[in-house]
């Protein structure tokens, strides 16, 4: 299977050397891209000398955004699986073989902390939140997932297909809405248990208040995701599909 | 025909059209949040306006009336400041990228030669 590594960097330099040295014993570097997204730092040209192609944002527009730049390069080289990887160090390459195992079986395969029976080290009420979230979108996609805010994940080729088209640019919410999405156009989500390390970086919610905005905005993202029909963009993807198999 | 009526026509249309820009993706989740309270508080404030004559007595206004002017002009200037920034970050994407575009043909065009 044509397998692609997607890496959305901003401001990654401290790390990114690392992460693609690592790489590189696990997945060729010609099938590796890095985007960065309007990075003010030298995360471009670390990645260039480490030999992978390197996708560059002139402005910042977030990981949703660099996501849906990945899948439209892997729509147009004829990937068959694209592969999400952060560029903290945070998700282990080794893993990378289980996550592509299943993604015959699965239209997106998750690498899941939790599925294993590991549980969310934080505040009871951080626990339960994560609880919430993930029983809301377990009920979107019709099994039961336990780490969706996880962005080690595997899209196989319908998903690069939908995603190419249109992927949930949404601030900290493109982990959660692209699971929603994909579940309601019928495609099917799975998750594997994974080990991840510790973030070189701060958590994407410290403070209780920052905390509490995240989690409203992903359960508002939730809510509006169920109300909302299809993103205009598959909409016109629906109906090219539909022209072409009538002519 | 009581002015209620017309009120509550008024801003229940607001809420629904509210709520369909958001269903088909023209409103972006962003700017969902202050729209959905706005279209909410008319619709309640509407159906139960003596919940404006409780908070005009709170405050110690007199004409009521005059609550709902000052706090919906408030939060006009405050959607219009809203507008004002994203104008401004969004020129100045606009900017980089045409810079960069820019510098990217000639580069290009360096390169072929």
């Amino acid at each position: 299977m044509k397998t692609l590594i997607a890496i959305p960097a901003f401001n990654e330099e401290a790390s990114i050397g690392a992460v693609l040295a690592e790489l590189a014993g696990h997945h060729p570097m010609e099938h590796v891209i890095v985007i960065d997204d309007g990075s003010r730092d030298a995360t471009s040209t670390i990645a260039r000398d480490a030999g992978v192609r390197v996708i560059r944002h002139s402005v910042n527009l977030g990981v949703g955004a660099a996501m849906g730049s990945a899948f439209k390069y892997a729509a147009r080289n004829g990937y068959e699986a694209l592969v999400q990887l952060d560029a903290d160090g945070q998700h282990r390459p080794e893993f990378l073989s289980v996550l592509l195992d299943r993604v015959g079986s699965a239209d997106i395969v998750v690498g899941s902390r939790f599925a294993g029976g590991g549980e969310f080290r934080s505040t009871w009420a951080r626990r339960n939140v994560q609880r919430v979230i993930a029983w809301t979108v377990s009920a979107y996609a019709r099994t039961r997932l336990t780490d969706v805010t996880s962005g080690f994940r595997v899209a196989g080729p319908k998903a690069i297909q939908l995603f190419a088209e249109h992927y949930p640019v949404e601030f900290l919410g493109d982990t959660v809405e692209s699971i929603v999405l994909a579940s309601r156009h019928g495609l099917s989500v799975a998750e594997v248990p994974v080990v991840m390390n510790e973030r070189a970086g701060g958590l994407p919610s410290q403070s209780i208040f920052r905390a509490t905005l995240y989690t409203g905005r992903i359960l508002l993202i939730l809510v509006l995701a169920g109300f909302r029909s299809s993103p205009p963009s598959i909409v016109d993807m629906k109906k090219r599909a539909k022209r072409e198999s009538a002519a | 025909m009581s002015p209620q009526i017309l009120a509550i026509i008024l801003s229940v249309a607001m809420l629904v059209v509210v709520l369909v820009l958001l269903r088909f993706y023209f409103l972006p989740e962003k700017y969902a949040v202050i729209w959905l309270v706005a279209a909410l508080v008319s619709v309640v404030l509407a159906i139960f306006p003596s919940l404006l004559d409780a908070i005009a007595t709170f405050f110690g206004i007199a004409q009521p009336i005059n609550l709902l002017f000052v706090a919906g002009f408030f939060i006009v200037l405050l959607l219009l400041m809203q507008l004002s920034l994203e104008l401004a970050r969004t020129r100045e994407q606009l900017r980089k990228v045409v810079q960069s575009v820019a510098a990217d043909m000639e580069q290009r065009s360096h390169d072929d030669r």
